[in-house]
């Protein structure tokens, strides 16, 4: 009984900064998102203090419900771990923050990183098994409680975003920061960019004749981390974007110019088996089989029979 | 119905192979004159033009049939219960054995071609790269089209100069050797190693190839191996497995690894065993089932082991089968009702494309034999094939115009950028530019727009020609891929179109699993096998649920192909004119008795009889017979005798070898008694007549053969049908079978050629003629 009203409580107190954060991701603008997270630090002692009142013009919608959270106090998580909640909900909603405006053109890893190891920062410290102020595990009370396992949820989603754009082969651990490869690239490619800007103007053969170096050597960088996998998503985006430019946008990939050549070749090749076949025909000696004729009994009757029943 | 019957008679025969010549204007011109001598040349040999309608002395029977002389029920009483129990044992470790060396050389084949063909692409690729850029990609094209031919003439050399019956995919060999022929070298030491190191050559050298058929006769030679404990060709006896050094034997380890060699090249060992039991073993039991599907399994997992230290995950048993499918299991490809009748539809599809195949594959092949049987001319058409390959496959990619980005997961392994835009590669490359295995593999898993339908059509009719353009030639090569990359290919295109047709069809319309069907569609429509194939496939795929449509599939193309021409493998055993026995006896047969059937009159021997009568009738060139019925004394030599066993040439050569004559045995009291054993040292290769040297003295000695006779050998009537023969022939593996008259008196023999020689054709009941080959 006690395990169940202690996370039903727990639910609830989540279930609103989930649709805090969720609202924002959806539909709402940064700005409007910027003025709720300043509500939050008001607001969630409210959820998590162990008092009963509730504001109701805040909460219209929790006003029924008002009667189910009045558990006793020794079934509420305790002080410590509703901070470290309270943290991770701020940490997360900057996360979120910082990656929608960062979708497109995908900027997801070099933007974000900092407010990402921040938020895994205080993930850790909830999902840790060392006991804080009263011997309380936030482990167990935040993490495993309830069927639902929301903080897990939230972490494991922005974990998998983070695994899947590669964020790791371009953003050093300790301290956060860019890698060398990233910032080297980056600069190289900034100067490719520059390049095609300046000569946008102008002819495009001359843009693909002055820019093929820097864009050559950019295009090699990529394909050297590609082979040491040391990218992430952001990279591949930006190279992406680059190669569509140089390729449809300024029209400097390769022209098919070597028709002829080609063509004479394959035909030639084409050519000689007709010879070889026609030559094996004309001049081969044809095999021939020497046929054997086997020892039979009354071999003429018996094809007489083979006639007789036939016909 | 004259007209008919002429057909029908052995002095029309050359008229109706002039006729039906192929369109060679030669034949008719160097027929004709024989023609109206016909009569006159009776009893000479004559001479005409190969073609299918021929049976060749070359290929003789096994001795399936257990010789049951009077050693051998010796040896039998001698030997003690703990004795048989071993002989038990000992097989099971022979098909234990059997399984692990195939796989074994599965897996070597598998990495030594993903090396070797991982360099040369890995160097043509940068060469076309470099080219691209600078101009001269013609070169690039010689490059390739040269390394090709280099590894191909390799191959090829290795195939014509040494050892030919390692041409192909050696899957006819094996299913004639288990029909009970035997094929001369087909399961020796130096076919093994020369089809091992043709089958690399031809895969990496680019031909239109799969390494798949080849693994099934390595399999059987492995088997035919290790299962006699020594080696001939090396001339080491490990004296170990003699008790199976004999043909009834060895035929049953042959089967187990051609199943492993199936198992090993699908990942499929239910299937292997399926194979062996619908392409061979016509002799079959629960216990050497069991055993054989022992050996597949252990093949299987014998590879993915290797594979897996391979490809650095040790232990990981998860990965089978040469050809890997990979896996059909999200629910994109699942299929529904009302998708069974397109289904069937495509398997039609694959049984008429099928027969185009054979057809043209037949023609080709006669040419081939007529033609190009020279060595060196085999070898230089394999290099030309090669080089055309590589030019026809470097054209289109050249002016194709199909761009794809490239995918985050890189399942293109060399991809090809040309003239495609940065991030982009050429998709016909994908199809063309990669081993054949890889290319089936992303025509069965690549996402859905990877492939635009013209790429399509344009592959699958240039790989259709150069598929059927390179089986036959004289490198050791498997049709199974080549067969399924056509199949795949234009499964997927009825995929695509079937989803453009239908304006949301892109959900159910996948073209992965169209290109599976059309895959089963295609091979089912070439080769025709039908349970083993399906279950092959099933299986290959990983996904049971497939059964069903894969089922209907290839049930169609067989039946639509059987309407126009038979399998590829058929096609084949019929041009190497080797006496098969089918199923059945032709339907129309049953009026056709043993007397008519039966040659004769037949070489009896006496029961003792003088060496030197023996030795002329072994050394008699013009009849090469093998079987002789003795006979009790009879003074006439006209009369017929009365029948009391039957002797095999191979018996009476090792009884002159050991003088094994009545007068020395009287002489000499203390030599030792002839055993079953000398008889299984000499085998399998007996020595010929000509070197066993017989003196002028010993020609006038005596020979008592009843010790080593079969005193019981199988008889009929001379009025029993030839269906009733023919069943008795196929079900027992007989060699020889005496015809009798009523009184047991000897008039003639059936052989297996005596039987095969009969067959359907268009014009009722026909007759194959004998012909030295």
């Amino acid at each position: 009984m006690s395990l169940y009203k202690n996370s039903a409580f727990f639910v609830l107190s989540l279930i609103y900064i989930y649709a805090l954060v969720s609202s924002d991701g959806a539909n709402i603008t940064i700005s409007y998102a910027a003025d709720k997270l300043k509500v939050i630090p008001t607001l969630s002692p409210a959820v998590v203090v162990p008092s009963p009142v509730f504001n109701p013009t805040v909460l219209d919608s929790f006003v029924s419900l008002n009667l189910l959270s009045t558990f006793p106090e020794d079934q509420e998580i305790s002080e410590y771990c509703s901070e470290l909640l309270h943290i991770f909900g701020q940490r997360y909603v900057a996360y979120v923050n910082c990656l929608v405006p960062a979708a497109r053109p995908v900027k997801v890893c070099l933007n974000c990183f900092s407010t990402y190891d921040s938020l895994i920062v205080t993930y850790n410290n909830i999902s840790s098994d060392k006991m804080g102020p009263g011997n309380v595990s936030c482990r167990d009370s935040l993490l495993r409680s309830d069927r639902l396992m929301l903080v897990y949820l939230l972490y494991s989603n922005v974990d998998s975003l983070w695994t899947k754009s590669n964020c790791d082969h371009c953003i050093n651990k300790d301290p956060p920061s860019l890698t060398n490869d990233t910032v080297y690239f980056m600069s190289t490619l900034n100067q490719t960019l520059t390049c095609f800007e300046k000569h946008q103007q102008g002819n495009q053969t001359e843009l693909c004749k002055s820019c093929k170096t820097i864009y050559r050597s950019v295009n090699e960088l990529y394909g050297r981390m590609e082979k040491n996998q040391t990218m992430c998503i952001d990279i591949e985006d930006a190279m992406n974007i680059t190669r569509k430019l140089w390729s449809k946008t300024y029209n400097c990939s390769f022209p098919r110019e070597e028709t002829v050549p080609v063509i004479a070749v394959s035909s030639f090749m084409l050519f000689l088996p007709i010879i070889f076949y026609l030559s094996s025909f004309l001049h081969s000696e044809q095999k021939k089989r020497k046929l054997i004729h086997p020892k039979r009994a009354k071999s003429y009757a018996s094809l007489m029979n083979i006639q007789d029943k036939m016909s | 119905m004259a007209n008919i019957t002429k057909k029908v008679s052995w002095s029309s025969r050359a008229d109706e192979s002039g006729a039906a010549g192929e369109g060679t204007p030669l034949l008719n011109g160097s027929e004709q004159p024989k023609l109206s001598r016909q009569d006159s040349l009776r009893g000479r040999p004559k001479e005409i033009p190969h073609n299918e309608k021929l049976l060749s002395l070359k290929y003789e029977s096994l001795d399936y049939d257990n010789i049951e002389n009077q050693l051998f029920l010796e040896e039998e009483r001698r030997m003690s219960y703990m004795g048989f129990r071993c002989l038990e044992i000992s097989r099971w470790v022979v098909c234990g054995l059997i399984g692990f060396l195939t796989g074994l050389i599965a897996c070597m084949i598998d990495i030594v071609v993903e090396e070797l063909a991982g360099i040369k692409y890995q160097v043509v690729k940068e060469n076309i790269e470099k080219f691209t850029e600078v101009g001269g990609l013609s070169i690039s094209l010689i490059l390739w089209a040269v390394l090709n031919s280099v590894f191909v003439m390799l191959g090829a050399i290795i195939v014509a100069f040494f050892e030919p019956i390692a041409a192909g995919s050696g899957i006819p060999q094996i299913k004639c050797y288990l029909n009970g022929v035997k094929i001369p070298r087909v399961v020796r030491l130096k076919t093994l190693l020369v089809k091992v190191f043709g089958v690399i050559c031809s895969v990496v050298g680019g031909l239109a190839v799969g390494k798949e058929g080849p693994m099934i006769h390595s399999g059987a030679v492995v088997a035919a191996g290790v299962s006699q404990g020594r080696s001939t060709s090396l001339k080491r006896d490990f004296k170990i497995f003699e008790y199976f050094r004999r043909d009834t034997e060895k035929r049953d380890f042959v089967s187990a690894g051609a199943a492993a060699g199936v198992s090993a090249a699908f990942g499929a060992p239910v299937g292997g065993v399926l194979f062996s039991l619908e392409e061979g073993a016509s002799f079959w039991n629960q216990m050497l089932t069991w055993r054989i599907f022992f050996a597949s399994m252990i093949s299987t997992f014998t590879l993915n082991f290797f594979l897996s230290i391979y490809h650095n995950n040790p232990g990981d048993l998860s990965n089978p089968g040469l050809i890997n499918f990979g896996r059909f299991e999200n629910e994109r490809v699942a299929y529904n009702l009302y998708e069974i009748p397109l289904f069937i539809a495509m398997g039609a599809i694959g049984g008429l494309l099928g027969a185009l195949f054979n057809v043209l594959n037949y023609w080709l092949t006669i040419f081939r034999i007529r033609y190009v049987h020279r060595p060196c001319l085999q070898v230089m058409e394999a290099m030309l094939v090669a080089a055309v390959t590589a030019t026809v496959s470097f054209t289109m990619i050249y002016f194709s115009n199909d761009c794809q980005p490239l995918g985050p997961e890189h399942t293109e392994e060399y991809p090809l950028q040309l003239f495609c835009a940065d991030g982009e590669y050429n998709s016909m490359a994908t199809a063309f530019f990669n081993t054949p295995e890889r290319s089936v593999r992303s025509l069965f898993h690549n996402q859905p727009g990877t492939y635009n339908p013209l790429t399509l059509g344009l592959f699958t009719l240039t790989y259709f020609f150069l598929a059927c353009w390179t089986y036959g030639l004289a490198v050791s090569a498997g049709v199974f891929i080549p067969s399924l990359l056509i199949g795949a290919a234009w499964g997927r295109l009825c995929g695509i179109l079937l989803a453009s047709i239908t304006s949301n069809g892109s959900i159910w319309a996948d073209p992965g699993k169209y290109a599976l069907i059309g895959a089963a569609a295609q091979l089912g429509g070439i080769v025709r096998m039908t349970l083993s194939l399906t279950v092959i496939m099933v299986e290959a795929t990983g996904n049971v649920t497939y059964g069903l449509p894969i089922m209907l599939v290839l049930m169609t193309a067989k039946i639509v192909g059987d309407y126009f021409v038979e399998g590829l493998y058929d096609i084949h055993i019929k041009l190497q004119s080797v006496p098969f026995l089918h199923w059945e006896a032709p339907a129309t047969s049953h009026w056709l008795t043993a007397r008519e059937v039966m040659s004769s009159p037949v070489t009896c021997l006496n029961r003792i009889e003088k060496v030197g009568t023996i030795v002329d009738v072994l050394s008699n060139t013009s009849t090469n017979h093998n079987g002789f019925p003795v006979v009790a004394q009879v003074a006439g030599s006209d009369e017929p005798a009365k029948l009391c066993g039957l002797i095999l040439r191979s018996q009476l050569i090792v009884l002159l070898k050991h003088k094994v004559f009545v007068e020395l045995a009287r002489s000499r009291l203390t030599q030792r008694k002839l055993q079953l054993k000398d008889f299984r040292d000499a085998y399998p290769r007996f020595p010929p007549i000509q070197s066993i040297h017989v003196s002028q003295d010993e020609r006038e000695c005596m020979m008592d053969l009843t010790e080593f006779m079969n005193a019981t050998p199988y008889t009929v009537p001379q009025e029993t049908s030839l269906p009733r023969v023919f069943k008795l022939f196929r079900a027992l593996g007989l060699r020889h079978l005496v015809v009798v008259d009523d009184e047991n008196r000897v008039v003639g023999l059936v052989t297996r050629k005596d039987l095969a020689r009969y067959h359907l054709g268009k014009h009722g009941l026909e007759e194959l003629q004998l012909a030295q080959t």
